[in-house]
């Protein structure tokens, strides 16, 4: 606390600054209160807009690199560390718990931040449905590829679990094995014995341990649930390798071990020889040679429930000996497809051209007088199959189709042409068994030479327009969507071209090739949700939806910002044989942090989990201590003692607002003592310019449909639980003001609302910030109230930022009229507003409520149209 | 940008190899030829072999760091634009490097539409120079 009010000097003159009464003996003025209050508040949006820096640096536009990923956490457990203080500072003490909390994050964060291969303490099992590609350290490759597919593409993949890297861990400890393993492996590396030798000793190891009774007991869990889920009382499962590394960048195809058809009474032999397999020769060696640390191997395992397919097979979205041909290549056969990865059966063959709707052409069909089945007591066999199947395509047309589709929504959201195993269950149902990057033969060096000259004689259709919201390349036929209802019809692949932006593109997202939109931020909630799906995306052309035609070809370089005609399969295969940028360690090790730092979890103040040890991320914290300033401050100076230099009441208002004011110095009339004070006896400029606005006629009724007033009221003052919180709990509306003055803080609904300003003769003092965040509605509808406020605020001189449903509005310097007049103003788009989000239902009622809102201001108050130009511009 | 016969020849230097794995697409795409270092030493033995129309260099490295790589490029091949990126931009360092002849510095993490724009200025002077 001592070293927060060290600088008293500095106090002093911010005192003076906001013309706080001469201070007396107060053992604690209002004047550190108020101060340590407004510095906590500077911290929280510090530390808000650092965390959305970070989130921007994802969208693929910049260049970072590990060092700024160090540092930008560094700031941020920095300011964190001294909100916490600052917090605690307002209210003495009261919430030191937040450090412990703190403390968890920000070792967790510095965990990932040492960069080595860390296994992460996680459960030692972990169901598909909460596995996504970001967790392959935890789940390896092959789980987190199938939960990606799974939970984001939204495609069928078998019921499991993953065994992770963590039960690895606890493996190889329990059994004292890391030691023993070093010691081989540093033998083979010192070439003091062969690879056969150093294989056979490790796996003998390996497969010669126990299953710690921890992980024993865990996994018997995971199967217990996988049968109550699927109803199977005796399950069957596919145990599968998923080691580190394993089907992304690199290839140990084949290299590690599968074990099909597994019955749960052998799982933790199967475990054990599977994780064994990591100590493959072969392996071993493909990993000397690809210059792997062998600290880097880690094996986590997946845990599938068998299915009997009628037909399997693999897809290729090339064909890897003619990538430049823009065809799928698909080979199959009857029951179960690991012949056809082995090469032991000839299986029939298939083209598909990669273009909707996919033209079909059978390669060859293979006689297929047998196919490999589950055994019914476990393992496989090999079994006849029925004459009349022999010599037919085991595809049908529609199969392949819908094999195409998938297959490219696939390597579109992978970025990579893909090698995908498949099969159809007996009840016709696509199942993705397996995807990884396909290796084709595009000779880079070529492409990368011819490149340029292409692009440059390519015809721009436009170029340089509008933002680019996610990064990539599409090629496709364009689909105008002019209603929602457009969305249902939507082909696969095509890419999309709107007016407007609007969240309810996810709908078809998964079809999506790309975006092009006349209007719209790259901030908003559509941008993420391109961002999170990974579809190029291009917003706020003004002109796409007047140069582009529906069902005309063009190519979306969401890179470069250009939109061709035609489509240039070049640079779509150039894009496609690059690492994708996204899978670079940097990229992966920044969103495996944001994921501690960026989600919100606490949301409502009156729920259970809005305390310290509630909050899981650094912006939780920000936002418990925000709520807690707030509420602390109105306590200290309304509810309880406080300092007899303030004066504190409630204002009474024509407009229900429950808003408590504390003067600081001159911010009301001198006469002013009791607790209920009138709008005309506020003294303070800015408050008072504010007000006015709020209650300027039709400000606070602008509703285009009837509503029941009352619990139109009810909801915009008295909050969500007003039946049975005290206004104490609710209603955290505060003024802080004093003649030149004003701060205000306001919770409407969900919402938060600030408000500084300073208002002097002289106007190289003055400014007005506004804060503007949150809201009860789904994020589409918020993220469009906000780019109405930005588009109000702007419009009237304002400097604005948006960021999803964050806005931040600034103006300085103007005169003292001028700068009462955007404060007056402030106070009617409050009212306007504050509710607006449930209204929001389309992009297109932004610029609706945009304009009833300006005729609203003009019929008010301004009949000289010219009062809105400023010379200072 | 890309009208001239000859390519412009880029050299790119950073012991972080995220920024030379995300530059070197993007300029090639443009039309430029791409060498890119992780280690100064290498750089500098390749740059003396052959020198760059531009080197794109980090200043806070191992061995000889940045600002030596840059005084030994410009001694050697004074018509060499250097472009300096640095996570670590003070002034001190910012006027050092522009005393030595460094054509801009850029503090990371900058746009790609930045550096592309600074790279082309910077091949704008080179063909200034030769125009003269």
């Amino acid at each position: 606390m001592k070293r927060f009010f060290k600088n008293s000097r500095l106090l002093s003159i911010a005192a003076a600054r906001m013309g706080f009464r001469k201070q007396t003996e107060q053992p604690v003025s209002f004047a550190l209160v108020f101060e340590t209050f407004q510095k906590t508040l500077t911290l929280n949006n510090r530390i808000l807009a650092l965390i959305a820096g970070m989130g921007d640096k994802l969208g693929g536009d910049y260049v970072f690199d590990n060092q700024y990923i160090q540092s930008e956490c560094a700031e941020a457990a920095l300011l964190t560390h001294e909100l916490i203080v600052s917090l605690n500072t307002l209210a003495p003490q009261k919430y030191l718990s937040l450090f412990d909390t703190f403390q968890t994050i920000s070792d967790a964060i510095k965990e990932e931040l040492a960069g080595r291969p860390v296994i992460p303490k996680t459960d030692a099992v972990m169901p598909y449905s909460r596995i996504t590609r970001d967790l392959e350290n935890v789940a390896g490759a092959k789980n987190a590829n199938l939960g990606e597919i799974r939970n984001m593409l939204g495609l069928t993949v078998p019921e499991g679990f993953a065994i992770t890297s963590q039960a690895f861990d606890a493996y190889m400890s329990g059994n004292h094995l890391w030691e023993k393993v070093a010691a081989i492996t540093r033998a083979w590396q010192n070439e003091e014995i062969p690879s056969e030798q150093a294989s056979q000793e490790i796996q003998a190891l390996i497969s010669g341990g126990d299953l710690p009774g921890s992980l024993k007991k865990a996994i018997f869990h995971a199967v217990d649930r996988l049968s109550r889920k699927t109803g199977e009382t005796k399950l069957f499962l596919a145990i599968r390798s998923s080691a580190w590394g394993e089907d992304s960048g690199h290839s140990f195809a084949g290299q590690y071990l599968s074990i099909l058809n597994t019955p749960v009474e052998n799982l933790t032999r199967a475990y054990k020889d599977v994780l064994a397999s990591a100590y493959d020769p072969s392996a071993m060696e493909y990993r000397r040679h690809k210059g792997f640390s062998e600290s880097e191997v880690v094996m986590a395992v997946g845990c599938q429930c068998m299915i009997s397919p009628r037909v399997s097979g693999v897809l290729y979205t090339f064909d890897p000996q003619a990538p430049e041909r823009d065809v799928m290549l698909i080979t199959s056969l009857w029951g179960l497809g690991a012949p056809i990865v082995d090469g032991r059966m000839a299986a029939d063959q298939y083209r598909v051209n990669r273009q909707f709707p996919h033209e079909q052409a059978i390669v060859s069909i293979a006689h297929k007088k047998e196919k490999l089945t589950p055994r019914a007591e476990g393992g496989t066999e090999l079994s006849p199959v029925p004459e009349e199947d022999r010599s037919i395509a085991s595809l049908t047309p529609k199969q392949l189709q819908l094999l195409a589709q998938s297959g490219l929504m696939i390597e579109r959201h992978f970025k990579k042409p893909s090698d995908i195993e498949f099969a159809f269950d007996q009840n016709e149902n696509l199942v993705i068994l397996q995807a990884r990057p396909l290796n084709i033969k595009m000779d880079r060096s070529q492409m990368v030479k011819k490149l340029p000259a292409i692009l440059e004689t390519a015809p721009v259709l436009f170029s340089k327009k509008g933002f680019i919201a996610q990064g990539g390349i599409a090629i496709g036929k364009v689909f105008m969507i002019h209603r929602d209802e457009d969305l249902d019809e939507f082909p696969p692949g095509a890419i999309l071209v709107a007016k407007f932006t609007s969240p309810r593109f996810a709908k078809a997202i998964r079809k999506v090739a790309g975006i092009i939109t006349d209007v719209g931020s790259e901030t908003g909630h559509m941008a993420t949700i391109a961002r999170e799906f990974r579809v190029p995306t291009i917003v706020n052309t003004e002109i796409a939806t007047q140069v582009l035609k529906s069902g005309q070809e063009i190519t979306l370089d969401a890179e470069e910002n250009i939109v061709y005609d035609g489509m240039i399969r070049e640079l779509r295969n150039y894009h496609l044989t690059e690492n994708p940028i996204e899978e670079a360690f940097e990229y992966r090790l920044l969103r495996r942090i944001l994921k501690k730092i960026a989600p919100l979890n606490l949301i409502d103040p009156s729920a259970t989990n809005f305390v310290p040890s509630g909050c899981r991320t650094i912006h939780d914290i920000t936002r418990f201590v925000h709520e807690k300033a707030v509420e602390e401050l109105i306590n200290q100076q309304y509810y309880h003692h406080h300092d007899p230099n303030t004066v504190s009441g409630k204002l009474k208002l024509s407009v229900p607002l429950d808003l408590v004011l504390i003067d600081i110095a001159d911010g009301l009339a001198p006469d002013v003592k009791s607790a209920a004070i009138l709008p005309e006896q506020i003294a303070s400029i800015p408050m008072r310019a504010f007000l006015e606005g709020l209650v300027m006629p039709g400000a606070w009724s602008n509703e285009p449909m009837s509503v029941d007033l009352g619990s139109f009221m009810s909801s915009m003052t008295r909050t969500f639980s007003a039946g049975m919180a005290t206004p104490k709990e609710i209603g955290q509306n505060l003024a802080v003001i004093s003649k030149p003055f004003a701060h205000i803080s306001l919770r409407l609904g969900y919402h938060f609302n600030m408000i500084d300003a300073y208002i002097t003769d002289n106007s190289n003092d003055n400014y007005v910030y506004f804060r503007f965040m949150g809201g009860v509605t789904d994020p589409a509808k918020r993220s469009r109230r906000a780019q109405f406020l930005a588009e109000v605020l702007s419009k009237n001189d304002f400097r604005v930022e948006v960021q999803g449903d964050l806005v931040v509005a600034r103006i300085k310097k103007l005169t003292s009229a001028r700068m009462t007049q955007k404060i007056y103003l402030l106070g009617v788009l409050v009212a306007f507003s504050r509710q607006l989000d449930v209204q929001m239902l389309s992009d297109q009622h932004i610029a609706f409520y945009a304009e009833n809102f300006h005729r609203l201001i003009d019929s008010n108050l301004n009949p000289n149209k010219n009062e809105g130009n400023y010379d200072e511009h | 940008m890309m009208s001239t016969n000859q390519s412009t020849r880029i050299l790119v230097l950073d012991d972080e190899p995220i920024v030379c794995k995300r530059l070197q697409p993007v300029l090639e795409k443009k039309g430029y030829v791409v060498e890119t270092f992780f280690e100064s030493e290498t750089a500098l033995k390749r740059f003396l072999e052959n020198p760059f129309d531009i080197v794109i260099t980090d200043l806070k490295m191992k061995g000889m760091d940045g600002m030596q790589f840059l005084t030994e490029v410009k001694q050697h091949s004074p018509a060499t634009e250097v472009i300096v990126i640095t996570g670590f931009a003070t002034m001190e360092t910012a006027k050092e490097s522009f005393r030595k002849g460094v054509f801009d510095f850029l503090a990371k993490p900058f746009k790609l539409g930045e550096i592309q724009e600074v790279i082309e200025k910077a091949e704008m002077k080179r063909k200034q120079a030769i125009d003269k």
